[in-house]
């Protein structure tokens, strides 16, 4: 019974860390272009500003189907530097001082650590929780001054969460290949610039 | 009745003389034609025939165009004192003078028209037709005085030879208020082809106030140097005279002239250098390279000891006053000024571009072409009306009429 | 296809966008090589004698004769429109929109660059070549990105050709350049026949066909925002980007100068420059300088900026910004 039961959450395991090198993979640096989906309005400190829907694969919410009360695993509270579990997972965010559950909620595994309000927060309003530490960049983002927003200056924007840009885990952007340089333009001289 | 007489012996004029006219004008008509041949290639083509690019987008057109802006000028400016002060020996080759100016504002026109993109579009530069905007663009302003200035040098003469060829006196007080404009006219128009580089703040290579007098001091090198040899080959085959005492006259003008030239240079060379800011790049690229790149430094070095040298012979009594020294000088001007006043001003101002790149300019074979074509049909031009003025000068060539050829 | 740019503010075109830059090259260069055959037909068709410049652009006399924009009355614009639209149609078998959309009351365009925040990927001149119907050869890249050494500061020691395998790399940082549409513009000051002005919005703008190509603008302007094309521009059909504005991307002909116009095809109807949506790390801010509410309002603000050459008082409203 118990054997059972332990394959299956295996099995659960499994298919999550192949969901999260999806989602770690789909907003890491590697594109960093990020996927927006439809605009909502989210209500922000009184200012009203549309965000889209988080892209999270629906696959990846589930956390409880391992993580829970009513399940085998135990809240691990000492920080490691391997991941036994989310091997995927190569966590590099603000050096080596965040851990997991710095930002997962430890209890409820579909949620994000909650404001001073003790509401949980949404994987759809991380920002929320991204800028209790980056306050002045959840700032300028808010401003539109951080970050990326498409649409219509004088209308409706996407913004891009910071997730969409920013893998969490992995926060800094990695390198990405450039566009060619532009041809030097025809001359009889020899083809040649500066240096 | 008068005037169709005068056109119709004009134009027999035109087509009758020695076998070395006919050499010399099929010469130039060649030229002229190859030049229009590669011409009608740009034109079809686009610009790109040429070796212009974002970098250097004026090249060999417009150094032409500035060079013969101070042919202009100077070939007025002059003769001048010669209408104000009947100064006997300069008068009598006034209107050689004149004749030299509207063949080179021929030309200089002519350089505009051939770097235009779309010459089909120059009656958008005709006011109320088109829009000539005045006044905040220099380039508006030089179609004006440059085209007054044609205006002017063509009435004049004009005006005067026609008197003579009646064999009537002119009447003074009708045409001394023109001959005074084309005083401050001829300034101008050296003046604003000056500004039209000189207003350009992103081009710090032109954009200081000493090069409307240099434009001013290196026109009075190049053009009275052309008119010295003009006279010289005019007296040789016609029975036009010119005393030697009027050449060294102008031999003389020419050393004062130089020296200027020379101390503007000297001027220009001391704030760049001394105070050594990132403006002195361009004058580095023309007279030493910059990054590797030294496409100028040749010529710019000759130019320079052209004039160094010319200004030598012409300070000199002995060698100023001996034809054959006179004329190497001469020579060696012209080319020393064409180089400085047009490659050498135009190109470095684009170098390094504003954004720092040095890509360097020369010309495409089209661009050579069109060039010696111009140059054939100033020449041409030149020619024709010599070719008129002269008997007419010489008293040969009236209503009454006198047929000897020129 | 041609409404490619327009979707590019979806999801999906972006992320392919960006995704694949590597796999994007060698499309790229493919394109290029249909060019040739349109290059010659158009040669053929453009040959037409000695004096043959009236044809240049398939010319009617209509076209031959029209003026310049700012005098051309309602009805005189409709029709200029209406006639491109057919001579687009004849020429590239597309259906083209050409609009001429006047500036929004109360809008003056500023535009922000985050400098900190830059990589040098060059993803925002590729968009706004494909955007703006820019000549792929002869090659017109409205945007120049320059790589600079840290700790420098001088043009001349800065590189635009550089190709490295990643960016950004260590040891440098990048400024993008393109038209600053100077508030006290060098460029329109000097064009003989004003076929160059400031709109009221700020955007400076172009009349392709009143402009005589004389170069003077491109020897005025002090950040070489303005390019000449140089022979008859070449265009992958299907690249072409058919939602155009008279003073924007409209395609082009030879012998004319033609430069950026802040996207005036979009940013008249609202929306962003395209520079701006593809920018993978939202270096680049783009919003009315009249409104305090706007992003560069906001940028003018809050961060320290900078404009280039500002001892030339050209006024750019075209701001670098410290964003982090």
């Amino acid at each position: 019974m118990t054997g059972n039961k332990r394959t299956r959450a295996g099995a659960n395991a499994l298919l999550l860390a192949v969901a999260l090198a999806a989602w770690a993979a789909g907003s890491g640096a590697e594109s960093l272009s990020p996927s927006p989906g439809p605009a909502t309005s989210a209500a922000e400190g009184g200012e009203d500003f549309p965000v889209p829907f988080n892209p999270l694969p629906k696959t990846i919410t589930p956390c409880r189907a391992c993580h829970g009360p009513e399940k085998d695993f135990k809240i691990n509270w000492t920080r490691e530097e391997a991941l036994r579990v989310h091997t995927n997972i190569r966590l590099h965010h603000g050096g080596v001082r965040v851990w997991c559950l710095d930002c997962h909620s430890a209890e409820k595994r579909n949620y994000l650590l909650p404001l001073s309000d003790g509401k949980p927060i949404t994987f759809e309003h991380s920002y929320e929780l991204c800028g209790k530490c980056h306050g002045t960049k959840y700032r300028d983002w808010r401003n539109g001054i951080h970050g990326k927003r498409t649409g219509y200056w004088n209308g409706p924007k996407t913004y891009h969460l910071c997730t969409q840009c920013h893998n969490p885990h992995r926060p800094r952007f990695r390198p990405i290949k450039p566009k060619p340089p532009p041809k030097r333009p025809r001359s009889p001289v020899e083809a040649s610039t500066k240096h | 009745m008068v005037k169709s007489a005068f056109l119709a012996s004009a134009a027999k004029r035109l087509v009758t003389g020695p076998r070395t006219y006919y050499l010399w004008v099929g010469l130039l008509l060649v030229v002229a034609l190859t030049g229009l041949a590669a011409y009608s290639r740009q034109v079809t083509t686009g610009l790109v025939v040429t070796g212009l690019t974002s970098y250097v987008p004026w090249g060999l057109y417009i150094g032409n165009f500035t060079f013969l802006v101070g042919v202009a000028a100077a070939a007025v400016l002059l003769i001048i004192p010669a209408y104000i002060y009947d100064f006997g020996p300069i008068k009598e080759i006034v209107i050689i003078g004149e004749a030299l100016a509207v063949s080179a504002l021929i030309m200089v026109l002519l350089f505009v028209t051939a770097d235009m993109g779309r010459p089909d579009r120059l009656w958008h530069l005709v006011p109320g037709w088109g829009i000539l905007n005045l006044p905040s663009s220099l380039l508006g302003w030089d179609i004006v005085v440059v085209n007054g200035y044609l205006f002017l040098n063509l009435f004049i003469p004009g005006y005067l030879l026609y008197k003579a060829y009646q064999m009537k006196e002119p009447n003074k007080s009708f045409i001394i208020p023109f001959i005074l404009l084309s005083i401050p006219w001829a300034v101008s128009i050296h003046t604003v082809t000056a500004f039209i580089y000189n207003g350009l703040a992103s081009r710090p290579f032109w954009n200081a106030s000493i090069l409307a007098p240099r434009f001013l001091a290196s026109a009075f090198c190049s053009g009275p140097a052309l008119i010295i040899l003009v006279y010289q080959i005019i007296r040789k085959y016609t029975k036009f005279h010119v005393k030697d005492e009027a050449l060294f006259t102008i031999a003389e003008i020419i050393c004062y002239a130089m020296a200027i030239n020379l101390f503007l240079l000297g001027a220009e060379f001391f704030k760049e250098l001394y105070s050594d800011t990132h403006h002195l790049s361009p004058l580095k690229y023309l007279y030493n390279g910059l990054h590797g790149k030294h496409a100028l430094v040749p010529w710019i070095r000759t130019a320079l000891c052209f004039n160094l040298i010319a200004f030598l012979i012409f300070l000199v009594p002995a060698t100023r006053k001996n034809f054959k020294t006179l004329n190497i000088a001469c020579v060696m001007i012209i080319i020393g000024i064409w180089i400085e006043k047009g490659m050498g001003l135009i190109v470095p101002g684009f170098i390094p571009a504003p954004l720092g790149e040095v890509w360097e300019y020369s010309p495409s074979p089209v661009e050579i072409l069109v060039t010696l074509g111009i140059w054939a049909t100033g020449m041409l031009v030149f020619t024709m009306i010599l070719k008129i003025i002269i008997p007419i000068e010489t008293g040969d060539f009236t209503k009454e009429g006198g047929t000897s050829s020129a | 296809m041609s409404r490619r740019k327009d979707d590019a503010a979806s999801p999906s075109g972006n992320d392919q966008q960006t995704g694949s830059g590597t796999a994007d090259d060698p499309k790229a260069a493919g394109g290029l090589e249909k060019k040739a055959g349109v290059s010659r037909r158009r040669f053929l068709a453009g040959t037409a004698g000695l004096f043959g410049m009236i044809t240049v652009s398939s010319c009617s006399w209509d076209e031959f004769f029209q003026q310049n924009f700012r005098r051309m009355t309602r009805e005189e614009i409709d029709q200029t429109l209406a006639r491109l639209q057919a001579q687009y149609k004849a020429k590239y078998g597309k259906d083209f929109v050409v609009g001429a959309e006047g500036p929004i009351d109360g809008t003056l365009f500023g535009y922000a660059l985050d400098i900190q925040r830059c990589i040098g990927c060059r993803r925002c001149v590729y968009a706004c070549v494909e955007e703006n119907n820019q000549s792929r050869d002869p090659q017109i890249q409205y945007i120049r990105v320059l790589r600079f050494r840290d700790g420098n500061m001088d043009f001349e020691e800065s590189d635009l050709y550089y190709d490295p395998d990643r960016v950004p790399q260590e040891g440098y940082y990048y400024l993008p350049v393109q038209c600053q549409h100077c508030e006290n513009a060098p460029c329109t000051k000097v064009c003989p026949v004003q076929a160059t002005w400031k709109e009221p919005d700020g955007i400076v703008v172009v009349d392709y066909n009143w402009c005589i190509g004389c170069r003077y603008c491109m020897a005025a302007c002090p950040y070489m925002g303005r390019w000449f094309n140089w022979a008859d521009p070449v265009i992958p059909a299907e690249e072409l980007n058919t939602r155009t504005h008279y003073l924007g991307n409209r395609p082009r002909f030879r012998n004319i100068v033609e430069k950026c116009t802040f996207c005036i095809q979009r940013v008249r109807k609202g929306r962003y420059p395209a520079c701006v949506e593809v920018c993978p790390v939202g270096a680049r801010k783009f919003g009315n300088l009249l409104d305090p509410a706007s992003e560069v309002s906001r940028i003018l603000r809050d961060k320290r900026v900078f404009r280039l050459k500002e001892e030339l008082n050209t006024q750019p409203k075209f701001y670098y910004f410290f964003g982090l």
